[in-house]
C-alpha cells in the first residue's frame, strides 16, 4: 500500500513534461524576460544587466548561444529541455535562483521561446538538437573498487590539472582559467557538490563529464569513449568517485556548536585523531555587502567549525576550502583579473596584492543575558566584540578588539593557533583557556551557555582584505558539560513505577480473566 | 484461499479496524499531506493533534455498541491474562517501561538551545529623521517622484538598477528575499512579494527602513542582528525614492496612504 502511495505521490509531484512545449509565445516570452531577467542578463540578451558587473560567474549572454548546463554533444545547441531545466532549478552556487514557483508553466516556456530569439543559432532549423543517450547509472557507487577505478581516472585523464589532487580546485592549471569570454573562472570544488551548476548527483556529475561546459575550460569526454580510452562505465565511476568527495547530503546550517567534555587535555593540532570523532558544523558565508568597500564575489564560501574542551581550556578547529596557500605569486595574475572583473565602490580595481589568508572567529565580550547582542559584523565604537585573527603569513594569531570593520585593538592575551594547509583545505585550531584575568575585554567561556560566536574568512590570492571579505552572522557555540548522574533518577523512578502499574494491572486483568472465562463459556 | 478467511477476521475485528485508522491516519498525515501541491511536512506537535483527534473518534466508535466494545477488549484482555501470550505480555511491559524512560530522560537531560531571537517586525517610525546632514519629516511624507507621472517610467528604470546593483545579493530576482546571500543573514531579507512588508507600510516607512538601515533600528528592533545596510552611505534620496517605486511596481502591491488630516490620526498608516 505505501508503495502505491508513494507512487501516485510522484506521479503528483513530477508530472511528464509536455511534448516540446507546444504552445510558445515569444511576445510574452519578452515581458517576462524584461521584468525578470533583463535585471542580470540585459535588454538585449548579452549578460550585461545593472546586476551583471557585480557578479562572478557572470550572468549568461544569450547571444553566444554557449550554455554550459546541456545533455548534448559539446559545440551543439541545448535542447528546450535543458534550457528549462536552468530555469526551473537555478544554478547553485551562482546568483541564477530555481524560478519554478516563482514563475508559472507557461511564464516560464514562453521566456524559453524568447531567450532563443537573441542568437540566430536557433532559428536555423538544419541543425538538430538532440539529447546524448546517457546510459543509467551501475550499482555498486560506493564500493572500494568502484571508487578506485573512479580515481585511477581521475588522474589519467587530467581531472587534476585543474581540480586537483584532493578537487579542491587547486590543480596546476587553475590559476590560468578563463572562460570564453575572457572572465577568471575557478576550477569547481568538488567537495561541495551542493554548488555544483548542473546539479549534484552522481548522473548530473555523468552527464556533464559527457558533454562538458560549453565556454568553459571543462571539455567533454564523449570522445574518450568513442577512441575506446574509457568505456561508459569507467566514466560512471569516475563521476561516482568524485561525487563521494563532497557529503553525502548538502550540510544543514545548524544554530549551536556542542563542544563536548574530553578527559584528556585538549588537542592543539588540527591534525589530531580527535577530531574524526566530533560532530562538525558547517555555517555559510556570504558576501561583505553591508559597509563600504563592499564585496560581492566571497572566495570561502563557508567554514566547518568543531570544538572540544576539558574544563580548563576550549579548542576549536575551523576548516575551509581554500584553492592557495596566499601569498602564492602564481595567483597573482587571476587575483587582478578578479578585481577587474567584480565591480565594487572603488572608483577604479583595486590593483592585485599578494595578501596573506584570513580567518577571524568572534564573540562578545561577555555572554549577554538577553538576547541583545554587539553588532554582527564586527561590532561598533561604543560596543566592540572580541575576536581571534589569524593569518597565513605571517603565520600568527592574535586577540583583540574590533570596533566596527576599520578598527582593531590588539590585546595583549592571544589564542595559540596552529593551522596546516592540505591540498586546498585550511584546518587551523584555537586553543584557549576559558577563564583569563582580563574578564572586562575576553569573553569568559562557561559551559552551559549559549556563546554568540560569528566567522570572517579572506583569500588572499581572490584579493580579499579588509573589507573585501566572507562574513557570517551570528550563531552560537555550547560547551557541554557530561551528564551528571542526578539526571538519571527520575527517568528510572518512570520505569519503575510504570513497570510496577503494569504488572497490577496483569494480575487484575487475569484475575478478573479466569472469573469471565468461567461466566463466557 | 487459506489466508483469505483469516484476512477477513482480522478486517472485521474492532481492534485491528482501531489499529489499521491509526497507522492509516499516521501514514496519511505525514507522507501523504506533504506531497499535495502547496502543502509542507506537517510538524511534530501538530502530527501529535491529529493523531489525539483520530484516536478519540476511534474510541467512540470501538465503544458505541456493547458487543463491539467487548470484542474491541478482546485482544487486550488476551494479553494480559492468556498463558500462551507469555512472551507477548512480557515483551509489552518492557518496551512501555523503556519508552517511559526514554522520554523521561528526554525531559530533564538539559542540551543548551539557542536563545529565543524575538523582534518587533514593523517598530515604530521617528517622526523626522537626519539624511545626510539634512532634516526630512517622515509624517505624512509621500513619494516625491510620483508628484511628476509623465517621468514614472524613467524613475522606474532608475529604481530597477539600483536594486539590481545594491539590493539583489539579498532581496533576490524575486524580491521574495531569498537571494543568493540571504542564507547567510539572520534575520532573513524582508520578503517584498509577502504581504506582510511593504504592502502593509506607507513609502515613507520604507524609505525610512532603506536609509538607516540595520544599525538605524530602534531598539526593540534588535538592531544587533539586522544586516540591512545604512544605505543612505551608498544612495541619493533621489536613487532611494527611485527604488522604492521600483519596489512596489514590481510586486504589484500599492503602498499605503496617510489618512486624511482630522480623521483617524495617527493610524495604521504610520506602520506601527
Amino acid at each position: 500500500m505505501i508503495g502505491a502511495l508513494l507512487g501516485l505521490g510522484i506521479v503528483l509531484r513530477f508530472p511528464l513534461p509536455p511534448s516540446l512545449f507546444p504552445m510558445q509565445d515569444t511576445t510574452r516570452g519578452k515581458t517576462v524576460y524584461v521584468k525578470w531577467c533583463a535585471g542580470c542578463h540585459g535588454d538585449g540578451g548579452a549578460g550585461d544587466g545593472p546586476a551583471a558587473a557585480h557578479m562572478l560567474p557572470r550572468p549568461r549572454n544569450f547571444t553566444g548561444a554557449l550554455y554550459k548546463i546541456r545533455t548534448t554533444a559539446s559545440g551543439q545547441l541545448p535542447t528546450d529541455a535543458d534550457l528549462m531545466r536552468a530555469i526551473d532549478e537555478g544554478l547553485p552556487g551562482t546568483a541564477m535562483p530555481a524560478w519554478k514557483g516563482r514563475l508559472s508553466d507557461g511564464e516560464r516556456r514562453d521566456v524559453v521561446a524568447y531567450i532563443k530569439t537573441f542568437s540566430s543559432f536557433f532559428a536555423d532549423t538544419s541543425q538538430h538538437v538532440a539529447a546524448l543517450k546517457f546510459s543509467s547509472e551501475p550499482g555498486g557507487a560506493t564500493g572500494a573498487a568502484a571508487l578506485d577505478t573512479g580515481r585511477q581516472f581521475y588522474d589519467s585523464i587530467g581531472c587534476r590539472k585543474c581540480h586537483g589532487d584532493q578537487g579542491r580546485g587547486d590543480g596546476p592549471s587553475a590559476p590560468t582559467l578563463k572562460d570564453d569570454a575572457g572572465f577568471p573562472i575557478f576550477a569547481a570544488d568538488l567537495h561541495q557538490s551542493w554548488r555544483f551548476r548542473g546539479g549534484g548527483s552522481a548522473a548530473d556529475i555523468y552527464h556533464r563529464l559527457r558533454t562538458g561546459l560549453d565556454g568553459t575550460p571543462m571539455p567533454w569526454f564523449s570522445d574518450l569513449i568513442d577512441q575506446k580510452f574509457l568505456t561508459d562505465e569507467q566514466l560512471w565511476r569516475l563521476a561516482q568517485y568524485v561525487r563521494s568527495l563532497s557529503p553525502p547530503e548538502a550540510p544543514e546550517v545548524r544554530d549551536v556548536i556542542h563542544a563536548p567534555q574530553i578527559t584528556r587535555t585538549v588537542p592543539a593540532s588540527p591534525d589530531d585523531s580527535v577530531w574524526g570523532r566530533v560532530s562538525r558544523y558547517w555555517f555559510p558565508l556570504v558576501g561583505q555587502v553591508v559597509r563600504k568597500a563592499r564585496w560581492f564575489a566571497p572566495a570561502v564560501t563557508g567554514v566547518w567549525v568543531q570544538a572540544v574542551h576539558d574544563g580548563h581550556t576550549l579548542a576549536l578547529r575551523v576548516s575551509w576550502d581554500d584553492r592557495t596557500q596566499s601569498p602564492d605569486s602564481a595567483w597573482l595574475g587571476f587575483e587582478q583579473r578578479v578585481l577587474e572583473t567584480v565591480a565594487g565602490d572603488d572608483s577604479a580595481p583595486p590593483k592585485a596584492e599578494p595578501w596573506p589568508d584570513q580567518l577571524a572567529v568572534q564573540f562578545p565580550r561577555h555572554i549577554p543575558d538577553g538576547m541583545e547582542r554587539p553588532y554582527f559584523l564586527m561590532g561598533s565604537e561604543t560596543d566592540p566584540v572580541y575576536q581571534w585573527r589569524w593569518t597565513s603569513r605571517p603565520r600568527k594569531s592574535v586577540a583583540g578588539l574590533a570596533r566596527g570593520i576599520e578598527r582593531f585593538d590588539t590585546l595583549s592575551g592571544a589564542p595559540a593557533g596552529q593551522a596546516s594547509f592540505d591540498h586546498g583545505e585550511w584546518r587551523l585550531v584555537f586553543t584557549r583557556a576559558l577563564a583569563t584575568p582580563d574578564t572586562a575585554n575576553e569573553v569568559q567561556l562557561e559551559a552551559g551557555r549559549a556563546i554568540p560566536v560569528a566567522f570572517f574568512g579572506w583569500d588572499g590570492s581572490s584579493g580579499e582584505h579588509g573589507s573585501r571579505m566572507a562574513v557570517s552572522t551570528w550563531y552560537f557555540l555550547a560547551l557541554d558539560r557530561p551528564t551528571p548522574p542526578g539526571v538519571f533518577i527520575s527517568p528510572v523512578l518512570a520505569m519503575l513505577v510504570t513497570l510496577g502499574l503494569g504488572l497490577v494491572v496483569v494480575r487484575r486483568a487475569r484475575r478478573r480473566g479466569t472469573a469471565g472465562a468461567g461466566r463466557r463459556r | 484461499m487459506t489466508a483469505t478467511p483469516a484476512v477477513r477476521r482480522y478486517a472485521a475485528h474492532p481492534f485491528w479496524q482501531a489499529v489499521a485508522i491509526m497507522v492509516g491516519a499516521y501514514v496519511v498525515v505525514v507522507w501523504v499531506v506533504p506531497l499535495l501541491p502547496g502543502s509542507a511536512i506537517v510538524p511534530k506537535s501538530v502530527v501529535l493533534q491529529y493523531m489525539v483527534t483520530v484516536l478519540v473518534g476511534v474510541l467512540i466508535y470501538v465503544s458505541d455498541n456493547e458487543e463491539r466494545w467487548a470484542r474491541f477488549k478482546e485482544p487486550i484482555v488476551a494479553v494480559l491474562v492468556e498463558p500462551r501470550l507469555r512472551v507477548a505480555r512480557a515483551a509489552l511491559l518492557v518496551v512501555v517501561t523503556a519508552l517511559v524512560g526514554l522520554i523521561a530522560y528526554g525531559q530533564v537531560a538539559t542540551t543548551v538551545a539557542a536563545p529565543p531571537n524575538l523582534r518587533s517586525i514593523h517598530p515604530a517610525p521617528p517622526a523626522e529623521i537626519t539624511f545626510r546632514g539634512r532634516s526630512i519629516t517622515l509624517t505624512g511624507l509621500e513619494n516625491p517622484l510620483r508628484a511628476h507621472p509623465d517621468s514614472l517610467a524613467v524613475y522606474l528604470a532608475e529604481g530597477k538598477s539600483v536594486y539590481y546593483r545594491n539590493c539583489l545579493p539579498c532581496h533576490g530576482d524575486h524580491l521574495d528575499g531569498q537571494g543568493h546571500f540571504a542564507s547567510g543573514f539572520n534575520p532573513l531579507p524582508a520578503n517584498f512579494q509577502d504581504n506582510g512588508t511593504i504592502a502593509q507600510l506607507t513609502e515613507s516607512f520604507v524609505f525610512w527602513r532603506v536609509a538607516k538601515g540595520g544599525p538605524g533600528l530602534p531598539r526593540e528592533g534588535t538592531p544587533w542582528n539586522s544586516a540591512m545596510p545604512k544605505w543612505e552611505d551608498f544612495l541619493t534620496e533621489r536613487e532611494i525614492w527611485a527604488v522604492i517605486l521600483f519596489l512596489y511596481d514590481q510586486t504589484g502591491w500599492t503602498p499605503r496612504t496617510w489618512e486624511k488630516t482630522g480623521e483617524v490620526g495617527r493610524g495604521k498608516g504610520e506602520g506601527s
